[in-house]
């Protein structure tokens, strides 16, 4: 039987650190999925998502609401992204192997499909940082607008002007490109 | 009526649309072993678990308190102006515990002390609101002087940029017509705008 | 300094309150259930920003006071958040909860990110919570934004204690009651200031 995120986070708080453990596996696919499109590439991402469970760890004590323990998270990761981006200054020169990649892409077709997600992305990252991630909150992570605004701390009628306008210069950037694989 | 090419743009670039959300929605796999071991190892450094955390930063915000001067924005005029007059204290006053309005959970006994002042003859009850009481109009009443209606109190303030009000009769909000006005959000009441320097000088 | 010893630093730079639960029923008494389930969860993640919470928590008792609705407490909480988060970014994790509450409220006037920086950078020991607090009073009394950051940037550059920073703006302050213009009160306290050159430029 699962246990509900509150009562993992009241676990945790109790003293039982470990049970941290189940709350990261809970979320780390799916916001993984969110910090590799908001930053564009997969260490940024997985340094981002790293922080922001670590962060929430940290303050896990301070969470007002243990049953929104997702939201919060989402939060911290979002706020993560945007003072992360590419400019964080690498101490190491980390060699990309098989055992490095932390990241792995399920993909039908890896050939066609790559060249495809490379342009997706790159729109993307053509993106103001705020319109990318209410594009990405709204369509891919299926948010409400009410959610979205608690989770970027913006306004409904801002995040919607941002959608539209993600919207509108995604579809320019995609049409004058011309990778898609064919259905 | 849209031109033929338009149309097809537009169709073509909602397919686009459509199909680049599908690709962005695939789910991500995440070598977890790798991850989470690094997750876990961050988080099992902590000393044994959050509540030591806790115990440790929960001493309260340190506030450099030294009772020698206060100094408030917006004043040095002794002029009563139509709305309030604002005094500095030249030196600490000590307020008698008795006398001392029930406010200012964050600062310190020590904080500087302020005296804020409101002319209003005509009203009944003037009550102090701001960031330093919760915004509560039962918290700092200031008391009639005797003629004039002249109303103050004094308020120990921890140093920094701070907001109030006043507010009459415990529903006419007025700001201090002394002191510079506060930018922000105000939910259309206007706020005045008070700092006190931390009078520790290096 | 690597990425751990980072998050330990910003970990300790977080100041708790020194009472939670007494914060959160404060805005229990206050609040419509899902209106404060929102401001708790903006509040609760700007605080492992390391974003100080309690100017939110008062804004939000404010909005209350004031008998504002829902959603115009909720902007205002979420618009204040934004502001001492730049503020944060501006000035650096190590600045005071004070001196990003001034900062905030110096962004919220018009001042630009870089200005806050700079000024910062100019004034390396001694907090900058004052200057902060005289520049938004400034601009608030209608002196232009450039010129008062200018004007304040060189006082704190040249290591102006706040007590003269109080002064300076008090004085300003007095002309215009007397009928000078915002501008022209500045220019002239200004040249008070620094009777033998004009204020460095801020870059």
């Amino acid at each position: 039987m699962e246990l509900s995120d509150a009562a993992l986070v009241d676990i945790v708080l109790k003293g039982e650190s470990e049970a941290y453990a189940k709350l990261v596996a809970r979320y780390r696919d799916r916001y993984a999925r969110f910090a590799l499109h908001m930053l564009g590439n997969r260490e940024d991402a997985e340094e981002a998502l790293q922080d922001a469970f670590v962060r929430a760890y940290r303050s896990l004590h301070r969470c007002g609401e243990p049953a929104r323990f997702g939201s919060w998270l989402l939060a911290i990761l979002a706020n993560r992204c945007r003072t992360a981006g590419g400019k964080r200054a690498r101490h190491e020169k980390r060699f990309v192997s098989a055992e490095d990649r932390h990241f792995a892409i399920a993909l039908d077709h890896p050939a066609d499909a790559s060249a495809w997600r490379e342009e997706i992305v790159r729109a993307l990252a053509r993106l103001d940082a705020d319109q990318r991630e209410a594009f990405l909150l709204k369509h891919v992570e299926d948010m409400e607008y009410e959610q979205m605004a608690v989770v970027t701390g913006a306004g409904v009628s801002a995040l919607k002007m941002r959608v539209k306008r993600a919207r509108e210069r995604m579809r320019r950037m995609l049409t004058e490109g011309g990778h898609a694989p064919a259905r | 009526m849209r031109q033929h090419d338009e149309f097809d743009a537009t169709q073509e670039g909602d397919e686009m649309l459509e199909r680049a959300v599908e690709e962005l929605r695939r789910p991500l796999r995440v070598n977890s072993a790798l991850f989470d071991a690094r997750v876990m190892d961050e988080v099992l450094r902590a000393p044994s678990g959050v509540r030591q955390r806790l115990a440790h930063l929960a001493r309260p915000r340190t506030i450099r308190v030294s009772p020698i001067i206060a100094l408030a924005a917006g004043l040095l005029f002794a002029v009563s102006l139509a709305g309030s007059v604002l005094y500095i204290l030249p030196t600490s006053r000590r307020v008698d515990s008795g006398a001392e309005p029930r406010t200012v959970a964050h600062a310190a006994a020590s904080s500087p002390v302020v005296q804020f002042g409101f002319t209003a003859p005509n009203a009944s009850s003037v009550a102090l609101v701001g960031d330093f009481n919760d915004w509560d109009p039962k918290a700092t009443p200031l008391r009639a002087a005797s003629t004039g209606g002249v109303w103050s109190v004094e308020v120990p303030i921890p140093p920094g940029r701070h907001l109030y009000a006043f507010v009459v009769d415990g529903k006419v909000w007025r700001p201090d017509p002394a002191a510079p006005k506060a930018p922000g959000d105000d939910f259309g009441q206007p706020n005045s705008a008070l700092t006190v320097v931390d009078p520790r000088m290096r | 300094m690597t990425n751990r010893s980072l998050f330990a630093l910003a970990a300790l730079l977080m100041c708790a309150p020194a009472a939670l639960s007494a914060q959160d029923s404060r805005l229990d008494a206050r609040l419509d259930a899902r209106t404060r389930e929102a401001v708790v969860t903006l509040i609760d993640s700007a605080r492992a920003e390391g974003i100080p919470s309690e100017p939110l928590v008062q804004k939000a008792l404010e909005g209350t006071s004031k008998h504002a609705d829902a959603p115009r407490i909720l902007a205002a909480v979420r618009s204040l958040a934004r502001e001492l988060g730049d503020a944060t970014a501006a000035l650096g994790a190590a600045s005071t909860e004070d001196e990003v509450i001034a900062g905030a409220s110096a962004l919220h006037a018009g001042i630009a990110p870089a200005a806050l920086s700079h000024m910062r950078a100019s004034r390396v020991h001694g907090s900058l919570t004052v200057a902060l607090a005289v520049l938004s009073d400034l601009i608030a009394r209608g002196v232009p934004g450039d010129t008062a950051t200018t004007v304040i940037s060189a006082l704190t550059g040249a290591g102006a204690p706040d007590a003269d920073l109080l002064r300076f703006q008090q004085g300003v302050e007095r002309d215009i009651a007397q009928g000078a213009t915002p501008s022209a009160a500045l220019g002239v306290r200004a040249q008070g200031a620094f009777p033998n050159s004009a204020p460095r430029r801020t870059p």
